[in-house]
């Protein structure tokens, strides 16, 4: 019954072999079409284009951050449109939700989805690899009306043939005003006096601009190296301790406790945090913000996009707008809503985040990005102080 | 008081330190488990008025009220239970036959298989998503959602399944089995009546433990989940923006129904031992073979 | 039946074998490619690229080691900890040791991320906990969140659980007869633990120490939350590499440079503690 184990070593190299072929020829009759893998397909450079057909019907699946829309608007867009939409909120980090559809959208799918939104620099990325489908903007008419001016023309999509950005955002500084309230510049987060207690963002196009702002650099117009030297300036806050950590929205949670005191965070989630926890603001530095702005855009392989355009033309109705900003708490890319909700909710209409003035944002800088070498470079460097 | 009479003190109390020693430590360790659930569970009666559930705000029953009033937190939490289920039924189902393959046979190709087992378990769970992406995506077949979410779980609970009911059988008294044979039990009788029977602790601790993993799985299940939504990704998302409190009380509600129907079997337990004490007119049974006492 | 009897083996193992060759082994093998292949996203090619493999070791050796590091301390202390509790079920819970073995597992219905947070509530500064530690001395600093200990902290908590089961399953099997013999034959309470109890729950102690030390080596969870940028471990690498920089071949690359260097710390501990509990060969009696 216990007797050694019949065969040995020997029958264990056949059985390996064995089932190395096996493998082998299975994989290599799977990889007959797909060349090895979804993860290599190429992107043409001809973007493809929406085709419109009449009116729309059908589903619609719509992928979206977390709590960026209220409750009623998409019921709302069922009922006008009779279209029947499944809205999931799976983005929650432009990488990760990159990583994610890459292998689909390099095969030319969507994995069903036929609208999603990510920030500037993904849809950029995005649309690069040939993954996005240009508007046909016949189907847009709100959009082409009330898109704020100066959401017009960004660089990356100067005819906005594929990006209709859906809620826009300042970064700058969150702080507790009873434990730091002096904290005023991007450069006093790296006064000493506030050592172990600064939180920064991981969000490389966030943080990096921001400091490159107090070392004086125009972040638009930045060089590779003078990416690098902010990114060398934040590995020795990392290595003296002066930068608690890295976070995504987590930084909330320290901010809270009071285990941060000055980080560097998101306009609308302040509203949020100051609901519960008057000390924290958000503050405009003195060197000025990073203005971002989350995307519409529709992919390749996007089932029903007739329906896709539908959704984009509804939300830039500014009475559809103004529900969702009244909810969201962050800049409309929408005309006409600061007027609406000076009706409904006047103490909203005044508040700087959600309508920031021009004079508010003068010295903030659209968010920039590094393209092709640079950014592989950039984003390394960024990730080695990120990881230690 | 003479000397003998304080050394039996101190002998006293060491000796009741090492009776109890153990029942202390161990009753630490599960207040240190629990801990964390003591505090999920006070915030679900948070009443926070913006969307953060850090900072107590006030006391209040409402978000008990409206565990389920989240459309998609609910739906995700259905979604996650029904692939748990299946995949804790397939993988356990699997990995039991695996595990008496490899113990209890001596076959060509045994060790090899043994590293099969072992390497998912070594595996960082990033690669083995995004492997099985990829797969899915060359085969153009299942379509992204429940199946390859299913197809992925069953497949890392497997090794975990046979481990712990490998770790049951070792040393598991085959004479059981020689005598119900020799009692002229076929074989399939003798596991079924015999064998199925004392290994089933082994089995359950394996399914309990594969429904956990399924449960709670998030980067496998992210990449392969198409526009499925499961509980830890929506979760996941959440966290972004701010936990619903709803959250909080869902998992309360999950942790407390798995101990409230542990609680259950327990109880059941217990009346069947009592009604079996109030039967003496059933002969007692004979001292019972190494095995069986060790597997009660 | 008698024809049967060779092919009995095969049969029980073909369901598990052909899933785990399926959708294990060929993803495998497709990542295997990838980290031989050079380029950027859009544009990779199969190249033999293995210095993919020597880059990887060489740029991050010391998250490599400091995830074994972690993840060490993080078994040994779930080690400490499971034991006696496992212990205490088996042996003294008597009826409630099924409603016990589920209070052990049922943290684990609350979600991953959910307990992670609710540590970082615990463990914030302000918190009376680290408050209590920082006077025991155990938290430098005044502070315990983004520092390597959270990090393990997180680790041990969240891995217990795969200690307690497997080293309670063969804790219950013992015979406690054998034990009563020990101590009939003069063996202190004391020597009958190390000398019976503790070498027959020697297989759940080896399945408990593999099954806690793997996973919590690629962990990256308890890191990101719990940790600050001096204690990320090489499961952050990964996921940086894969879904930041989309640095594929690199992230498989290291992928599997992990895996090896895993079943080699497995295949050196099988040795050490006897290859019988892990490969399945019914121990002596």
């Amino acid at each position: 019954m216990r007797g050694s184990e019949r065969g040995g070593p020997r029958a264990t190299l056949v059985v390996a072999a064995v089932v190395a072929a096996v493998t082998l020829g299975l994989g290599l009759a799977a990889c007959g079409g797909g060349g090895g893998g979804g993860i290599e397909g190429g992107g043409n450079t001809e973007s493809e284009q929406v085709k419109l057909e009449g009116k729309p019907s059908g589903s619609l699946t719509i992928s979206n951050w977390p709590l960026y829309i209220d409750e009623a608007t998409v019921s709302a867009f069922e009922k006008q449109d009779g279209v029947s939409v499944k809205y999931i909120e799976d983005v929650n980090d432009n990488a990760e939700f990159f990583g994610k559809m890459q292998p689909l959208l390099a095969q030319g799918e969507s994995g069903g989805r036929s609208v999603f939104v990510v920030t500037d620099w993904m849809a950029n990325k995005m649309h690069e690899l040939g993954y996005l489908q240009n508007f046909d903007k016949s189907g847009l008419p709100n959009f082409e009306q009330n898109l704020r001016s100066e959401l017009k023309s960004p660089s990356y999509d100067p005819s906005r043939d594929y990006s209709a950005p859906w809620q826009s955002g300042m970064t700058g500084l969150t702080v507790r005003t009873d434990l730091a309230p002096d904290v005023h510049s991007i450069c006093d987060l790296f006064d000493p006096q506030y050592k172990g207690k600064v939180d920064m963002l991981t969000e490389m196009r966030d943080t990096v601009p921001l400091v490159m702002k107090c070392m004086g650099v125009d972040p638009s117009e930045a060089t590779e190296q003078e990416w690098l030297d902010a990114i060398d300036k934040i590995k020795g806050a990392v290595d003296s301790g002066q930068i608690r950590r890295f976070t995504g929205n987590d930084y909330a949670r320290d901010l809270t406790s009071g285990d941060a005191v000055a980080v560097i965070g998101w306009s609308g989630d302040a509203v949020q945090l100051q609901a519960d926890n008057p000390n924290i603001e958000w503050r405009m530095p003195t060197e000025g913000c990073i203005l971002w702005s989350d995307n519409m855009v529709i992919p390749v392989g996007a089932p029903n996009p007739t329906a896709a355009e539908a959704w984009v033309n509804y939300v830039y109705d500014p009475e559809v707008q103004a529900d969702i900003a009244e909810y969201v708490n962050y800049v409309t890319p929408v005309e006409g809503v600061k007027e609406i909700l000076a009706k409904r909710e006047p103490e909203l209409a005044k508040n700087q985040l959600i309508f920031p003035s021009d004079s508010f944002t003068k010295n903030c800088t659209i968010q920039p990005t590094p393209t092709g070498e640079e950014e592989q470079k950039i984003t390394a460097a960024f990730e080695a102080v990120l990881n230690g | 008081m003479t000397r003998g009479e304080s050394e039996s003190r101190t002998a006293l109390a060491w000796r009741w330190l090492r009776e109890h020693g153990v029942n202390i430590v161990a009753g630490l360790v599960v207040v240190y488990m629990l801990i964390p659930i003591a505090v999920i569970f006070v915030f679900s009666f948070n009443d926070p008025a913006g969307r953060y559930n850090f900072t107590w705000v006030g006391f209040t029953l409402s978000h008990w009220g409206n565990a389920f009033g989240i459309p998609e937190l609910t739906s995700a939490l259905v979604t996650s239970l029904k692939l748990a289920l299946l995949a804790t039924l397939i993988s356990t189902a699997i990995g039991t036959l695996m595990a008496l393959a490899l113990v209890r046979h001596q076959f060509l190709g045994r060790r090899a298989a043994n590293i099969l087992i072992v390497i998912p378990m070594a595996t960082p769970e990033v690669v083995m998503g995004s492997a099985l992406l990829s797969f899915f995506l060359i085969l153009n077949a299942p379509p992204l959602g429940f199946q390859t979410l299913l197809i992925a779980h069953v497949m890392f609970c497997i090794s975990f399944v046979v481990v712990v009911v490998r770790s049951r059988l070792i040393g598991f008294d085959r004479n059981l089995e020689e005598a119900a044979r020799d009692l002229g039990a076929t074989p399939l009788q003798t596991f079924r009546l015999v064998t199925l029977p004392l290994i089933m602790p082994g089995i359950l601790g394996a399914a309990m433990l594969a429904f956990a993993l399924s449960i709670d799985d998030f980067v496998i299940s992210n990449f392969n989940s198409g526009t499925t939504v499961t509980f830890p990704l929506y979760i996941f998302g959440a966290a972004q923006r701010g936990i619903p409190v709803e959250v909080n009380v869902i998992a309360m509600i999950l942790f407390g129904a798995t101990v409230a129907a542990m609680g259950f079997v327990t109880w059941q337990q217990q009346r069947a031992e009592k009604m079996t004490k109030a039967r003496p007119e059933q002969e007692q049974a004979p001292i019972p073979a190494p095995g069986v006492a060790a597997a009660q | 039946m008698r024809l049967g009897r060779r092919t009995v083996p095969y049969a029980l193992l073909a369901p598990g074998a052909v899933w785990l060759v399926l959708f294990f082994v060929i993803p495998l093998y497709y990542m295997g490619k990838l980290s031989l292949e050079s380029g950027t996203i859009g544009a990779l090619e199969f190249s033999w690229q293995w210095s993919n493999y020597g880059d990887a070791l060489s740029l991050y050796d010391t998250q490599f080691v400091r995830s074994f590091v972690y993840a060490g301390l993080a078994t040994l202390f779930a080690l400490l900890l499971a034991y006696p509790l496992a212990y205490a079920i088996a042996f003294k819970a008597g009826r409630w040791r099924n409603l016990l073995l589920f209070a052990v597992v049922a943290p684990f219905f609350t979600t991953y991320l959910i307990r992670t947070l609710a540590w970082e509530t615990i463990l914030s500064d302000q918190s009376p906990v680290v408050s209590v530690l920082d006077f025991l001395g155990l938290a430098p600093g005044g502070h315990v969140l983004a520092t390597g200990g959270a990090v393990i902290a997180g680790l041990t908590y969240n891995f217990l659980p795969f200690m307690v089961l497997p080293i309670y399953a063969s804790l219950e099997r013992i015979d406690e007869r054998l034990i009563e013999a020990a101590k009939d034959l003069y063996a202190s309470s004391r020597q009958a633990f190390w000398r019976v109890t503790l070498p027959l729950s020697a297989p759940g102690v080896v399945a408990g120490t593999l099954l806690t030390f793997i996973p919590a080596s690629g962990d990256y969870v308890n890191a990101q939350f719990l940790g600050s940028a001096g204690n990320q471990m090489i499961g952050n690498v990964v996921q940086s590499l894969f879904l930041k920089q989309s640095n594929y071949p690199s992230a498989a690359a290291l992928s599997f440079v992990l895996m090896a260097v895993i079943l080699i710390v497995v295949l050196v501990y099988i040795r050490f503690a006897g290859s019988e509990a892990l490969m399945g060969e019914e121990a002596a009696r």
